[in-house]
């Protein structure tokens, strides 16, 4: 049994996952859920973010484990492989997604960091095809990567390939646009697992809160829901947003498609969008353009969504000024 | 533009707490090695020396 277990987990670290990822994608796209948002710069952005980390940081991350650190380390190799798989496991998963956390967090929260996560951001969809969409450099620097690696070196490689792999499709089906949580805040009897599931790991709803385009709506929360594999972190950190909701919109309120390849490459290439924060002369962080004015088709949208509301309909009928 | 100041001083008291997070696999393995009288880093140290050992023999 156990046998058959590790089989499962060695084949979806091969290959597994990456054919989760295609079917995924492709059964978001059949439904849709991309909309009218996936334009060919966005869609050259995604592939390239998908295909040139694994042929530039792939080699990097390999090199570090298979030459720098037996050269500078010679004596550590598998120091550490006493250690029992349970408690194994557990050092890796806190070792590797606490770390990858205060990553995230960091490049939000300190404003010259925060351009080489814009990337990841500026996608208007949610999804597997924008799942791996970062900076190169963001990428190159995933701190966590190194630490996992690291943790491999000195004997703890058996227990991370179920960690990795855990891991790995908690995040893919986090941004996945298939909301498989959604069942657990509708039925009833499920709602005890619901508050366990979204407080312990990344759930679309908490996840796309972090993805939305405005936040503190209720919905939205770009400024915190940083956790990648756990929720914990935020949880522990007072950085969480649970709304058991979806935003209506992703990405970032003032983005205008720059080039894929200024996204990709930033800072050794510019954005030629005037006022863009990739751009030359852009500012680190740009300021948010409110939604209700952002144009007026919007505006009209958003006042039609407010009218078609059952509860609003109700009170609009014996006070219409509720509008105004 | 800056970091507003509480950002940095959130960031330094969750990082403080972070530290502790990261030791605390650590912490409970030994406790649990402690309560069950177990030394598992010893029965490594002779499977390393076995090793050694049939190196030496091997030269």
């Amino acid at each position: 049994m156990i046998k058959f277990i590790e089989e499962i987990f060695r084949n979806l670290n091969t290959w597994g996952l990456t054919a989760l990822t295609f079917i995924l994608g492709f059964a978001e796209f059949s439904l849709g859920l991309y909309g009218k948002k996936w334009s060919k710069n966005e869609r050259l952005l995604d592939i390239a973010c998908y295909t040139v980390p694994k042929l530039v940081v792939g080699p990097a991350v390999a090199y570090f484990g298979l030459k720098f650190l037996p050269h500078a380390f010679p004596a550590a190799k598998g120091t550490l492989s006493w250690i029992p798989f349970t408690f194994g496991a557990l050092i890796i998963a806190i070792a590797d997604d606490l770390t990858q956390y205060w990553y995230h967090r960091l490049h939000h929260e300190i404003p010259w960091l925060w351009r080489f996560h814009r990337t990841h951001h500026s996608a208007p969809y949610m999804g597997m095809a924008m799942a791996s969409r970062q900076n190169i450099w963001y990428t190159f620097f995933f701190s966590q990567t190194y630490v996992t690696t690291i943790l491999v070196y000195l004997g703890l490689g058996y227990p991370a390939l179920f960690v990795k792999a855990i891991k790995s499709l908690i995040t893919k089906l986090a941004h996945s646009s298939i909301p498989w949580d959604r069942p657990f805040y509708q039925i009833k009897w499920l709602h005890p697992i619901a508050w366990v599931l979204e407080r312990t790991i990344s759930t679309p709803a908490t996840h796309h809160a972090h993805h939305a385009d405005v936040t503190d709506d209720g919905v939205g929360y770009y400024k915190g829901n940083f956790g990648n594999m756990f929720f914990l972190w935020d949880i522990i950190f007072d950085t969480a947003h649970i709304s058991r909701q979806y935003p209506k919109s992703y990405g970032i309120s003032h983005y205008e498609g720059d080039e894929w390849y200024a996204q990709l490459f930033w800072p050794v290439l510019k954005s030629n969008i005037a006022g863009s924060e990739l751009s030359a002369e852009g500012p680190i962080v740009r300021e948010d353009v409110p939604k209700q004015f952002a144009n007026e088709d919007d505006q009209e949208e958003r006042s039609e969504e407010l009218l078609l509301q059952p509860s609003l309909v109700a009170a609009t009928s014996t006070n219409p000024s509720i509008l105004q | 533009m800056k970091t507003p100041k509480s950002t940095v001083q959130k960031i330094f008291r969750n990082a403080i707490l972070s530290l502790f997070i990261y030791a605390l696999p650590v912490i409970l393995m030994f406790i649990t090695f402690y309560i069950k009288g177990e030394k598992p880093w010893l029965k490594k140290d002779t499977k390393q020396q076995t090793i050694s050992q049939q190196k030496q023999k091997d030269q």
